[in-house]
């Protein structure tokens, strides 16, 4: 499965390289994730949540980083696994570069998956990358634009600002409700103390759940 | 696999359905026929903590005429619809889709509300309510609301319906003597998942289109109506030159996603097949008029 794209941002690319590093914004963007954990400057493993349709699984995810050039961007390699269901991985190269109107954002990701996962095949495999990839990006904006305008970046307050800045109807919808949740469950002392250790470069992490997400997903499509 | 512990609750009143749901919120689901969810549970990918059973709330099986609707209740079965008089007088359309509906042990168990709230792209009812331009009827504890099949689907498996609310049926308009129907759809096997499906629904007044609904399945990720071929073929007589027309916004209008088996290029094309294959049908059911009336 191959997936590309491209958002603008309207801020600074030192601004969304910033936010990009930031593991909590990230893990606010990231549809249904509620636990990052960073086990060396360049991996880290995340817990998500992921609910699409029929199903709800809980994914565990590995994130590495290479060819990190700051402001510019960076690859990432990831790999999921849904328990017994099967596992995917792949990699996403991420760039940054400066417009009129801020910054643009181009991706590309490829996975492939594996077990369960890869008999049952992906009816609608890029369908739904590129959903949670919407999501992602969408939610991901509106903490940038709302963190430019404000002294402290990542106030849990900023989700009801994000509300006002997302444009896209199946963003809003699909991520408010869980916002609150993911809110609620930062306020544990242990996930601060990770999240106030150095900034990591979580990045693209989206996009590499978002693919590895998929494989959880098809899990639902052959059954009929 | 076997699911996961789950508890169960199968309530006979709507309302106590209601109260279950909103009580449990996201730790519950609704089981209607259970063609998806079941096997979603048996994968484990989905481990909710209680299912509240629909199958004995008796007022969600009702099939009948109301005011100028057909109103078909969450529960009836794709079997019930097909097997139903007043379906074949009044909606045709469904008539016609049914048999493409996976196989007769599903079609037995899986019901017309599950398939609305599910929203698979792919799947034939909630394109065919697009086309007829449907309503559905969702409650919640504080109410009960009409929302249009065209303001329904929202996205991939997204739907306009809220997490505390449940689809107590859907509203057809009753077909008149001048609406056509054409349902189509192309699949691996019969009863896979359709590649490319067409539901589609027109009148026609004096040899002329009117009324157009062209509702499409397979080629987004949500049933999707193609504006503006449908605009295209409003208020025209079908020839092999607005054929041509059709088939070329259409083709510029659709973006099809690919999936494992079928490129974005091949969906576009499949769906131009489909496009001609329903006019080609629909000219056919004019010939078919007029020799009855000559004789």
């Amino acid at each position: 499965m191959e997936l590309q794209g491209s958002v603008t941002i309207p801020a600074a690319p030192q601004q969304v390289w910033q936010a990009l590093n930031d593991p909590e914004i990230l893990r606010q963007c990231i549809p249904g994730c509620d636990e990052v954990r960073q086990i060396s400057p360049q991996e880290m493993h995340a817990r998500v949540m992921l609910k699409l349709g029929p199903v709800r699984a809980n994914f565990v995810g590995k994130v590495l980083l290479t060819d990190v050039r700051p402001l510019l961007g960076c690859t990432l390699n990831f790999e999921g696994s849904g328990g017994s269901a099967g596992f995917a991985r792949g990699s996403s190269v991420i760039a940054l570069a400066p417009t009129a109107e801020g910054t643009r954002l181009d991706y590309t990701a490829q996975a492939s998956v594996a077990g369960k996962l890869g008999q049952i095949g992906g009816r609608l495999m890029d369908a739904s990358a590129r959903q949670l990839a919407n999501r992602f990006f969408e939610a991901f904006k509106a903490q940038v634009t709302g963190s430019a305008t404000s002294e402290r970046p990542i106030a849990v307050a900023q989700a009801s600002l994000s509300s006002e800045g997302l444009e896209s109807t199946t963003a809003a919808p699909a991520n408010f409700p869980i916002m609150p949740q993911l809110s609620s469950a930062s306020s544990s002392p242990q996930t601060e103390n990770w999240f106030d250790k150095e900034k990591p470069r979580l990045l693209w992490f989206a996009a590499g759940m978002a693919c590895t997400a998929t494989g959880v997903w098809i899990g639902a499509h052959w059954l009929r | 696999m076997k699911a996961p512990a789950f508890s169960y609750a199968r309530p006979r009143r709507l309302t106590d359905v209601l109260s279950l749901l909103e009580k449990h919120g996201d730790e519950a689901r609704l089981l209607a026929g259970g063609q998806t969810l079941l096997a979603t549970l048996n994968m484990r990918l989905s481990e909710p903590a209680l299912l509240i059973d629909m199958q004995s709330v008796q007022e969600l099986k009702d099939l009948s005429v109301a005011g100028n609707c057909l109103r078909i209740g969450a529960m009836v079965t794709h079997s019930e619809i097909e097997a139903s008089p007043l379906v074949a007088r009044h909606a045709p359309l469904l008539r016609m889709a049914v048999p493409h509906i996976a196989h007769r042990a599903i079609r037995n168990l899986g019901t017309f509300g599950g398939s609305i709230a599910y929203g698979d792209p792919a799947a034939e009812w909630p394109a065919c309510l697009l086309a007829l331009d449907g309503m559905v009827v969702a409650r919640g504890l504080n109410g009960e609301r009409r929302i249009a099949a065209r303001d329904f689907f929202t996205g991939l498996y997204t739907t306009e319906l809220a997490a505390n609310e449940i689809i107590v049926a859907c509203e057809i308009p009753l077909a008149t003597t001048t609406h056509r129907f054409v349902f189509d759809e192309l699949a691996r096997r019969h009863g896979d998942y359709a590649v490319v499906g067409l539901a589609a629904s027109t009148q026609r007044n004096d040899g002329l289109l009117d009324q157009v609904r062209l509702a499409w399945l397979g080629v987004g990720n949500m049933p999707l109506r193609s504006t503006a071929t449908e605009q295209v073929l409003q208020g025209q007589r079908l020839s092999d030159a607005l054929l041509a027309q059709a088939l070329e916004t259409l083709r510029s209008e659709l973006q099809p996603e690919a999936d494992l088996t079928h490129s974005a290029a091949a969906k576009r094309h499949l769906a131009g097949v489909m496009l001609k294959r329903a006019l080609n049908a629909l000219g056919s059911m004019d010939a078919q008029a007029s020799s009855a009336i000559t004789l």
